[in-house]
């Protein structure tokens, strides 16, 4: 990436020190009681919705992640793009994803946690796509978007049947839910809409796709969004929910065969790539379906191999990214084939990479080796079926040979990269954060018993029987070194065996064409041509065959309806209703005018005739208000659009009625007319309540000083929607100024 | 449109101009206890502005609306807003209208924050539907 070529823009103090506030938030969480504690204020009171957080042993764990995590990947982040022009907006995005996690985590009321888990996706979208000119970026982005925007959908539909079935549920009664709610079908469906939102966000199979795709992003946003953090937001639900459905009978399964599923195809797919961070996302998918097994796990020692993998994985995966940031950084590419013996460049990344490896590989003092135990531990307690123990096998290996093919084969054996660059180690930026995760790795490894009360408050709050004695993190593990072992040389390998690996997996390019991205893709074009399709059918480009269309649906759907209508008696004309005659007959003959005029300026007079008409009619019916409206708007209208419609070609000839075209409209104008006559003739035999207006008459003397009530009523009964009003008239002039953008007619013509 | 000049229509509405924004003016004030009103007299003054735009151009037309279209809308607004806030002041809600007499001469003149609404309404029609009819006619070749 050449980054060089933006121009340098000198970085702000606030970018150079953004990594301290995680940071600073971090004895906050540290000094946060164990205890499940909770904090709400009322927020959407008609809805039932509440500010509700609450924090506990589970949360306190994610919290340190996004901490501890979010403050290397601050501080990364200007060294990696340093002088990029939008630096200051990546910083930014990140602060703000930092805050969304904070708050997904500490929400308490389920609608509040589905409004950050929104917030993270909406930012994910826009971190993603960070190098907004790359065509790729964007795509990526949107796949993202749509694929966990789907999954947001789907938590809302299971939150609002959830919170049918069990009003004013939060979190927090998860633990205590009445069994006589779990049962209910609509709880059930909504839990199930949920595990579907958050398999979408920890991209479990068939959802998975958007992650390796979204390795389009920067670097720092990989390893913070698509290792530590975001997605395993979709993990920590299903954790939370794990408690209270632990007893349905479907829920463990479901949890078991999605995460072997996704495991064993993040696993298999990680040999098929060639590109150092691609590979490492790959094994992310099948690391987060292996965190889905175990919350399916149904024994108390899963819980704890749940937490530790999240704490280990978080450790681990996070650096690995950052060292292919640094080779792609010094090197411009991240392809392994061209890159060996990066050590003697890079010495500080080498050890990163190696530090990390270890811990991936699950060798001894690391974190890894200690949630490899537990999960192993985990495992041997409950009967877990032999696919489930073969898939944990499989994944394991190739966990193995990524770690080695990360840690091993670019740093060692001769040196090679990509010729005309002289690759060197980046600033401190670029090489402490990483390390100091990695180191954090090995510390908690060498002590298991620094991160042993985190990881059992956090695990307890999924297995709250969960007791010390049942699972320290360090016994037995002499017991199954030879399990162990036999992973380590099989991993080894594959490892050696990861070229002959990737040619026999290419021969399945075949799933690519009928995998779920392939799925989406096809989805997303059919969307797009059937929209293509169905605009053309229906967009006829003539507001005449609009119009006809229009008005022939109107009427067909309210024909059947017609029928049924009750006309009063025929009353007789009084004489005194001559004005209303004249005014009739003025209208019908403009109409007809209308219909015989064959030009426009005729068809304009015509219009404008009917209008007089029916103002004559409003006057001889005591509304003379309405009537002077009428006439003034009547006459603006026939001189502006007659002086306006000029520049259109006339269409000289046969008047609207003429041909089969004219028959046809012509009919459905008649129908219509008949009908809305029709409607309204049968309106004026109901009943008239005349309540309001008997109450405006009698109150509009003595209340507003007015004898004429229509204008009392506008400027004082009823003003604060005259004021709505007149505003609504001003935006519209607003909204049409840009579109009639053209010269003035000048006195002294063209 | 003027590539014709009539003498006889030019002359005419030199004059009809001014008698229209009367009769605007007019429609406003009795609008309280007789037909009329801000909106009415608003239409009256569009007309009165489109005829003077046909024959004396829409730049002049527009020059006449004073502060421009958009502003004159936007003022009619404001002072239509701002009729409600003077009752506020006595605890009553926004928008009821304060009444109260003022003598001149020998008679007395009742005058009230509704005069100014209604002003308001007028100002903010006309400049809105003024500029659009003018942006109308502006865009013929």
């Amino acid at each position: 990436m050449a980054h060089t070529a933006f121009p340098i823009a000198p970085q702000a103090l606030w970018l150079r020190w953004a990594w301290l506030l995680p940071l600073a938030l971090l004895p906050a969480v540290v000094a946060l009681p164990a205890e499940p504690a909770s904090w709400s204020v009322s927020w959407v009171a008609p809805l039932g919705i509440r500010l509700g957080f609450a924090v506990d042993g589970l949360a306190r764990l994610f919290l340190l992640l996004v901490c501890v995590v979010g403050a290397a990947v601050l501080a990364y982040t200007p060294g990696y793009l340093h002088g990029h022009a939008r630096l200051g907006q990546l910083v930014g995005l990140l602060i703000a994803f930092t805050l969304a996690m904070i708050g997904a985590i500490l929400a308490d009321d389920l609608l509040l946690l589905l409004l950050f888990w929104e917030a993270t996706s909406v930012l994910s979208f826009l971190l993603v796509g960070f190098e907004r000119d790359s065509p790729d970026s964007r795509e990526s982005a949107r796949q993202a978007l749509l694929v966990t925007g789907a999954g947001g959908l789907a938590l809302l539909a299971g939150f609002v049947l959830i919170l049918l079935a069990a009003p004013g549920l939060r979190l927090s009664d998860l633990a205590q839910l009445d069994p006589a709610v779990l049962v209910q079908p609509g709880f059930q469906a909504g839990v199930a809409l949920v595990l579907a939102g958050a398999m979408t966000k920890s991209a479990q199979f068939p959802f998975h796709f958007w992650l390796p795709g979204a390795m389009a992003a920067p670097t720092p946003v990989s390893a913070y969004l698509h290792s530590a953090t975001m997605v395993n937001l979709g993990v920590y639900v299903m954790a939370r929910f794990d408690e209270a459905m632990g007893a349905v009978a479907w829920w463990e399964g479901a949890l078991l065969s999605i995460g072997t599923l996704t495991a064993l195809w993040g696993a298999m797919q990680a040999p098929r790539e060639r590109d150092l961070k691609r590979i490492l996302a790959w094994s992310t998918v099948s690391a987060l379906g292996m965190l889905t097994v175990l919350i399916g796990l149904p024994n108390e020692l899963g819980a704890l191999a749940f937490v530790a993998f999240l704490l280990a994985h978080a450790l681990y995966k996070a650096p690995l990214f950052f060292v292919a940031g640094n080779i792609d950084h010094a090197t411009g590419t991240r392809l392994i084939d061209r890159l060996s013996g990066m050590r003697h460049a890079m010495p500080v990344t080498a050890l990163v990479a190696l530090l990390a490896g270890l811990s991936m590989a699950g060798l001894p003092v690391t974190v890894g080796f200690v949630a490899k135990n537990s999960m192993k531990a985990a495992k041997e307690v409950s009967d877990v079926l032999w696919v489930v123990e073969g898939a944990s096998l499989l994944v394991s290996t190739v966990g193995v040979a990524v770690a080695s093919v990360a840690a091993l084969r670019i740093f060692f054996g001769a040196p090679a990269h990509p010729a005309g660059r002289a690759p060197h180690e980046g600033s401190w930026r670029l090489t402490l954060p990483p390390l100091a995760l990695a180191a954090i790795g090995i510390a908690i490894g060498l002590f298991p018993a620094l991160a042993e009360p985190l990881l059992m408050d956090a695990a307890r709050l999924i297995s709250p029987t969960l007791t010390r004695a049942d699972a320290s993190l360090e016994t037995e593990w002499l017991l199954r070194l030879e399990s162990f072992a036999i992973v380590w040389v099989i991993g080894a390998f594959v490892y050696a065996g990861w070229n002959h690996l990737y040619r026999i997996l290419d021969r399945l390019r075949f799933l690519d064409r009928a995998g779920p991205a392939a799925t989406y893709g096809t989805v997303l074009h059919g969307l797009k041509h059937v929209a293509g399709v169905l605009a053309r059918a229906l967009q006829a480009r003539r507001l005449s065959r609009y119009l006809v269309a229009t008005v022939a649906a109107t009427v067909l759907l309210c024909l059947p309806w017609a029928f049924g209508l009750a006309f009063p008696p025929p009353v007789a004309i009084s004489v005194d209703a001559a004005g209303v005659l004249v005014g009739c007959a003025t209208a019908i003959l403009g109409a007809a005018l209308a219909v015989r005029a064959r030009d426009t300026l005729g068809r304009l007079l015509g219009a404008g005739a009917v209008g007089a008409g029916s103002a004559i009619v409003f006057l001889f019916r005591g509304a003379p208000d309405l009537a002077l409206t009428q006439l003034a708007v009547e006459t603006v209208f026939v001189v502006v659009a007659a002086v306006a419609l000029r520049r259109y070609r006339q269409r000289q000839g046969a008047g609207a009625g003429a041909g089969r075209a004219g028959a046809l409209r012509a009919g459905v104008a008649l129908v219509f007319g008949l009908l809305l006559g029709a409607v309204l003739l049968a309106l004026s035999g109901q009943p008239f309540d005349a309540a309001m207006a008997d109450y405006f008459l009698a109150q509009s003397v003595p209340h507003a000083h007015g004898r004429n009530v229509v204008n009392v009523i506008i400027v004082d009964f009823r003003a604060l929607d005259t004021l709505g009003e007149i505003a609504v008239v001003m935006l519209a002039a607003l909204a049409m100024w840009p579109l009639t953008r053209r010269p003035p007619i000048t006195r002294t013509s063209r | 449109m003027n590539s014709a000049r009539s003498i006889l229509l030019e002359n005419t509405v030199s004059v009809l101009y001014w008698i229209m924004l009367g009769a605007a003016v007019w429609l406003l004030l009795r609008g309280h206890n007789a037909p009329g009103g801000g909106f009415v007299a608003a239409l009256v003054a569009v007309a009165a502005t489109v005829a003077h735009a046909l024959v004396a151009g829409t730049a002049a037309a527009r020059a006449r609306l004073l502060l421009g279209p958009l502003s004159l809308s936007a003022l009619g607004l404001a002072l239509a807003a701002a009729s409600g806030l003077p009752v506020l002041a006595s605890g009553q809600p926004f928008l009821t209208h304060w009444w109260g007499e003022l003598a001149v001469g020998a008679a007395t003149l009742k005058i009230s924050t509704v005069m100014l609404f209604d002003l308001g309404v007028a100002l903010c029609v006309w400049g809105a539907l003024g500029g659009f009819c003018l942006r109308l006619l502006g865009s013929t070749r």
